[in-house]
């Protein structure tokens, strides 16, 4: 069966992105240099304005906010997800695998849903001030916001670096025991670096999807708190402006792919290092 | 992190997250029985808000449409991705490569984004919005997915069994339609299973690409939470959670009703040992 025999299953599905995923993005990019109709519509021209408003002192803020919510968010759910993936890993025994489905089960839940469940937990008059006594603002500060992210994609964390401790040779960390080390110095020069790959793919995983989130910031945040996502919904429903609103999406894939493909040239780099 | 070696410090971490995680699940599933239409103070337990759902006709249209959606998604995703799948691995041309490379892309586009673009698309070519637009973004994304969990399937099969097919005076396509498409089954099947539940429970894309009415009911909920909360919504979203938890249990459970030996999830991950 040779090369040309199978290339041909290729067809539909290559044809299909190109139509639907391809092109569109393309008009996106004719859009984001058009200019808005008064009437909501696109007038297309060669117009990089748009860019630079979006890069506008008003609106760069919200660009910076946006990467900076989902680093934090990726940096916590590290902090948070990896200490529970080590102990299912190590620790689960015969419950591993309903652990690790446990971690999912919130996952299924819609996530319009499980971020208000928050709202209403976490309201002024919601059951967490009534346990904690005096109410707190939590709602529509960074940390809402960011919560709402920790938890929409901590799963996305938890299941690489479970996926790469299982891949371990538990062996090592005897023989790193075996070898004087105390369990933090084990720890750091053994299992870590084993485990460095599901860490990357993990803080992708959940970098990627935060920065253009905007059910979060739409549900838990206000306007102070609002990211690129809600910037971008606005200009297609409400603003009409949908060239700023293209140019927005464009800067954010254009971000988002060049930090992937340096991950991916880290990550090659390394498979190389230890081959 | 000095305690990543005592147990009991790892499991009060792992605990607390387990709270963090199962906390508003528990909420919703819980208020959602609630005789009283407060969101705070639970009031004797009944059924009202599913009986108030059910009346609802336009919730009922949506629960529907979504149901819908996620089906005809699952289909043409499922055998549009296969074949990528197929192609990808199968064929060491250049073409495929690029093609490899090419399927990453949607898996790391923000859903906003693509959103955005379907929705350009459908303005400027002059399709109206509606469930099929709907569809047809789903599809998009949901390709890449299938693609990816079969790959792993099929990466790992190596290639001896078709050409043993073809040894024994096979057909290329017999070979693929007996040989191959049997052995991948359980994957397909558990990447079909996923594709749904994806699909059944998205906002964003739906968001972008829906009509007037009958809305999907993600799009229904965010329009219904920006006029405040009912506890029907609670119904909803349990409703919802049942309806996805079916199909990804599905997922991890028919590779094993299918006579495999080895677990659902070590399908999905396209490992060979559980």
């Amino acid at each position: 069966m040779t090369g040309a025999f199978w290339r041909r299953f290729l067809v539909p599905g290559a044809l299909w992105l190109i139509v639907f995923f391809a092109i569109p993005f393309g008009i996106t990019i004719a859009i984001s240099l058009g200019e808005p109709t008064e009437l909501g519509g696109v007038l297309y021209g060669f117009n990089p304005g748009n860019y630079a408003d979006a890069l506008d002192p008003l609106f760069a803020p919200v660009l910076l906010r946006s990467v900076g919510y989902a680093a934090a968010t990726a940096a916590i759910c590290l902090l948070v997800g990896y200490p529970v993936a080590y102990c299912i890993a190590r620790y689960g025994g015969r419950y591993k695998h309903a652990l690790i489905a446990a971690v999912l089960l919130p996952f299924l839940t819609n996530y319009l849903v499980r971020t208000y469940a928050w709202v209403a937990l976490l309201a002024d008059e919601g059951l967490v001030n009534r346990f904690v006594g005096e109410p707190i603002g939590f709602l529509n500060t960074p940390w809402a916001v960011i919560g709402g992210l920790v938890y929409g994609y901590l799963g996305y964390m938890i299941l690489p670096i479970y996926a790469s401790l299982e891949r371990m040779d538990p062996s090592l960390i005897e023989a790193g025991k075996d070898l004087y080390g105390s369990p933090r110095q084990t720890f750091w020069h053994v299992t870590w670096p084993q485990t460095r790959a599901g860490v990357l793919a993990g803080g992708v995983l959940v970098f990627l999807p935060s920065v253009g989130d905007f059910v979060s910031a739409q549900l838990l945040g206000g306007p102070d708190t609002y990211m690129i996502g809600n910037l971008i919904q606005q200009q297609f429903y409400g603003a009409d402006n949908w060239p700023f609103g293209a140019a927005l999406t464009v800067v954010l894939m254009a971000f988002l792919m060049i930090f992937m493909i340096f991950y991916l040239r880290g990550s090659q780099e390394r498979r190389e290092a230890l081959a | 992190m000095s305690g990543f070696d005592r147990p009991r410090f790892l499991w009060a971490v792992t605990g607390l997250v387990y709270v963090f995680l199962f906390a508003p699940i528990f909420v919703v599933v819980l208020f959602s029985f609630n005789g009283a239409k407060s969101l705070q103070v639970l009031d004797g337990l009944s059924l009202r808000w599913y009986e108030e759902f059910w009346r609802d006709e336009s919730l009922r249209e949506s629960l529907v449409a979504s149901i819908e959606i996620a089906a005809i998604t699952t289909l043409a995703a499922t055998a549009l991705g296969t074949g990528l799948a197929l192609g990808t691995i199968r064929s060491r041309t250049r073409t495929a490569r690029g093609a490899a490379l090419f399927l990453l892309i949607p898996l790391v586009t923000p859903e906003i984004v693509a959103g955005v673009s379907a929705f350009v698309l459908f303005a400027q070519v002059g399709i109206a919005l509606s469930l099929t637009t709907v569809v047809l973004a789903h599809i998009t994304f949901s390709i890449s997915y299938v693609t990816i969990v079969v790959r792993g399937r099929l990466a790992a099969m190596g290639s001896e069994l078709e050409e043993a097919a073809l040894d024994l005076g096979a057909t290329p396509w017999q070979a693929v339609r007996l040989v191959t498409l049997p052995a991948l089954w359980p994957a397909i099947l558990a990447a079909a299973m996923i594709v749904f539940a994806l699909s059944f429970d998205d906002f964003v894309l739906s968001f972008f690409t829906t009509g007037e009415s009958p809305q999907p009911l993600p799009v229904r909920i965010y329009s219904a939470l920006r006029f405040g909360i009912s506890p029907t919504i609670n119904a909803v979203g349990t409703l919802m959670l049942v309806v996805s938890l079916f199909f990804i249990a599905l997922a991890v459970l028919l590779p094993r009703l299918l006579g495999r030996r080895e677990s659902g999830l070590a399908v999905l991950t396209g490992s060979r040992t559980a």
